[in-house]
């Protein structure tokens, strides 16, 4: 959002000069992107104080004080809980949507600190994941009835957390998850939020490489680099067709892409291969990358690009870590590697120098 | 803007959402009330667990003897039943030992057990996990199902489980159990050194 604000104001400077726009819509389009939400100090402060204020109760929960009788410690969570969402009504009222946000994701704390105190109360000691279960559902109602959209962010990562306690308390695949994902992404798409289009992606392309470590004993780590790729390669398809799905699509191939990185990465690395499967996946995997990485300089998709960036030299770094020892080897691996990138630098400069020889001439 | 009315009606619903949320979390309070008063009481033996595994945090973990079930409880084969599976829930039938007056697994299903006995209580359990020992030339593998009642942490005030940690490895400590009619379990006090100590009721 800065950077676009930023940018905006450089480009209104430079078209007003150069005359393309009058001074006048030059200030209307300036209040416009100003009028735009985004983030500011006290918002943030406010969020950070209600996540805080959180883990105080959570660790006074926690603390056992004896000193207050049980249902006194109850009344007061209750309490809390009520003043959490009537200090979202009060500035609700008074148009302070960022303070409103922080306080019901303060209320939301507190909601799942009752859980904890009432299962603390009765020596319940269930399934620990059902406490999460009522929590994330508290948040993802409260998130749809006051259209909060940091209490449904809230929601998607308590989604996580119960599955991934769920996973971490016996052997096997968490698929309820699934009902969790759809139920706050429905959510996101109908507040048209677009950082919870990130999570949701994020979340699932966890879901997905999660997948590859619970299926089939352990060794399905091909499920995500399928499922990754297919994504990835619908998603490119369709991006440059409709207008609509367009950004959707951009976001989508990032995600698709890490997940089938970190399917690859597991089965280069993690699964025991042979020196020429690990060859095979390690230049698929490369490619790949180089694909990825042409195709966010080509479509301007930005994180794709830092994905590709990012994933090639932790491919890389892998590849030396693995077949460090014999030095030569990774030497020659090293240079080869090298020498095609090289090669492939060149061939796409010659590529952009036409291009921009076509768009001149 | 964001006149009165629209104000007002975010008002109702935080309240709307205070209200579900209170109401949740009070139905669990009093469902839990009410099964410590109306449900039925056994007393179990607690055994001890693995120490390193037996005071983490704030609570004590207590072990049971119901908790380890094999052997006759598993009778006629000696099989866990089918239907139960590792993290799924099952049922145990708990009948009165008169001598030792404590309670032990008499058998176990995998959905709610039928011809029940006056003198006997049924206990619903989740499958922690489902095992058995390798058969050898002398005698057959005998199967093994570790349950989960929801009555295995004791939570105390902070710094204050060594102690009672200490009385657990000296097994002189009973838990009191109430028992619900679909088998749910709650911890309702314990008896040290033969004093009985209830939990103070919340109501």
């Amino acid at each position: 959002m800065w950077g676009y604000q930023r940018r905006l104001a450089r480009d209104l400077e430079r078209w007003s000069k150069a005359g393309w726009v009058s001074a006048e819509t030059a200030d209307m389009i300036r209040a416009d992107v100003a009028r735009t939400p985004g983030l500011s100090l006290p918002g943030v402060l406010a969020m950070l104080a209600s996540i805080l204020l959180g883990f105080a109760v959570m660790s006074f929960v926690a603390a056992h004080w004896e000193e207050i009788p049980r249902l006194a410690r109850l009344g007061l969570l209750f309490a809390l809980l009520w003043t959490g969402y009537l200090a979202a009504a009060f500035f609700e009222a008074r148009d302070m949507r960022i303070f409103r946000d922080a306080a019901i994701v303060a209320a939301l704390a507190v909601f799942g600190a009752t859980i904890m105190l009432i299962s603390q109360m009765f020596h319940i000691d269930g399934n620990p994941p059902d406490g999460i279960l009522m929590w994330w559902i508290g948040a993802l109602g409260a998130g749809v009835i006051l259209r909060s959209n940091p209490a449904l962010a809230f929601a998607m990562v308590l989604v996580c957390v119960w599955s991934g306690v769920w996973m971490s308390e016996r052997s096997g695949t968490h698929w309820p998850f699934l009902i969790g994902w759809v139920l706050v992404t429905a959510a996101f798409a109908w507040q048209r939020w677009w950082p919870g289009a990130h999570l949701s992606a994020l979340a699932l392309a966890g879901f997905v490489v999660s997948l590859g470590y619970t299926l089939t004993q352990g060794h399905a780590h091909v499920v995500p680099v399928v499922a990754g790729l297919s994504c990835a390669l619908l998603a490119a398809a369709v991006e440059k067709r409709h207008d609509m799905v367009s950004d959707s699509a951009r976001i989508l191939i990032i995600y698709a892409s890490a997940a089938a990185f970190a399917g690859l990465l597991a089965l280069q690395f993690i699964e025991h291969t042979s020196a020429r499967e690990l060859a095979g996946l390690a230049a698929a995997t490369l490619l790949l990358l180089l694909a990825l990485i042409w195709h966010g300089l080509e479509s301007r998709n930005r994180g794709a690009l830092w994905l590709g960036y990012v994933a090639f030299s932790i491919e890389i770094f892998a590849l030396y870590v693995k077949t460090v020892g014999t030095l030569l080897d990774t030497s020659l691996f090293f240079l080869i590697a090298g020498l095609i990138l090289a090669g492939l630098a060149a061939f796409a400069w010659r590529l952009h120098k036409r291009q921009l020889h076509e768009v001149t001439a | 803007m964001i006149g009165k009315p629209a104000s007002r009606l975010f008002l109702g619903l935080a309240v709307l959402v205070a209200a579900l949320q209170s109401a949740a979390l009070a139905y669990i309070v009093v469902a839990r009330d009410r099964l410590l008063k109306t449900g039925r009481e056994v007393v179990l033996s607690v055994t001890p667990v693995d120490p390193r595994d037996l005071f983490r945090g704030d609570y004590v973990t207590l072990g049971y003897d119901i908790t380890r079930i094999s052997g006759d409880a598993l009778a006629p084969r000696g099989d866990v039943p089918e239907g139960i599976e590792r993290g799924g829930t099952f049922y145990a039938v708990l009948s009165l030992d008169a001598a030792s007056n404590t309670w032990s697994v008499a058998r176990v299903s995998a959905d709610y057990p039928r011809g029940v006995g006056a003198d006997e209580v049924v206990i619903k359990g989740r499958a922690r996990a489902i095992y058995t020992t390798p058969a050898t030339r002398q005698e057959a593998g005998t199967a093994t199902l570790l349950g989960r009642y929801g009555i295995e942490s004791y939570f105390v005030p902070e710094g204050t489980g060594r102690a009672l940690e200490e009385k657990v490895r000296s097994h002189s400590i009973k838990a009191v159990v109430a028992v619900g009619a679909d088998g749910t379990a709650a911890l309702k006090g314990l008896i040290v050194d033969g004093e009985r100590r209830d939990l103070p009721a919340i109501f």
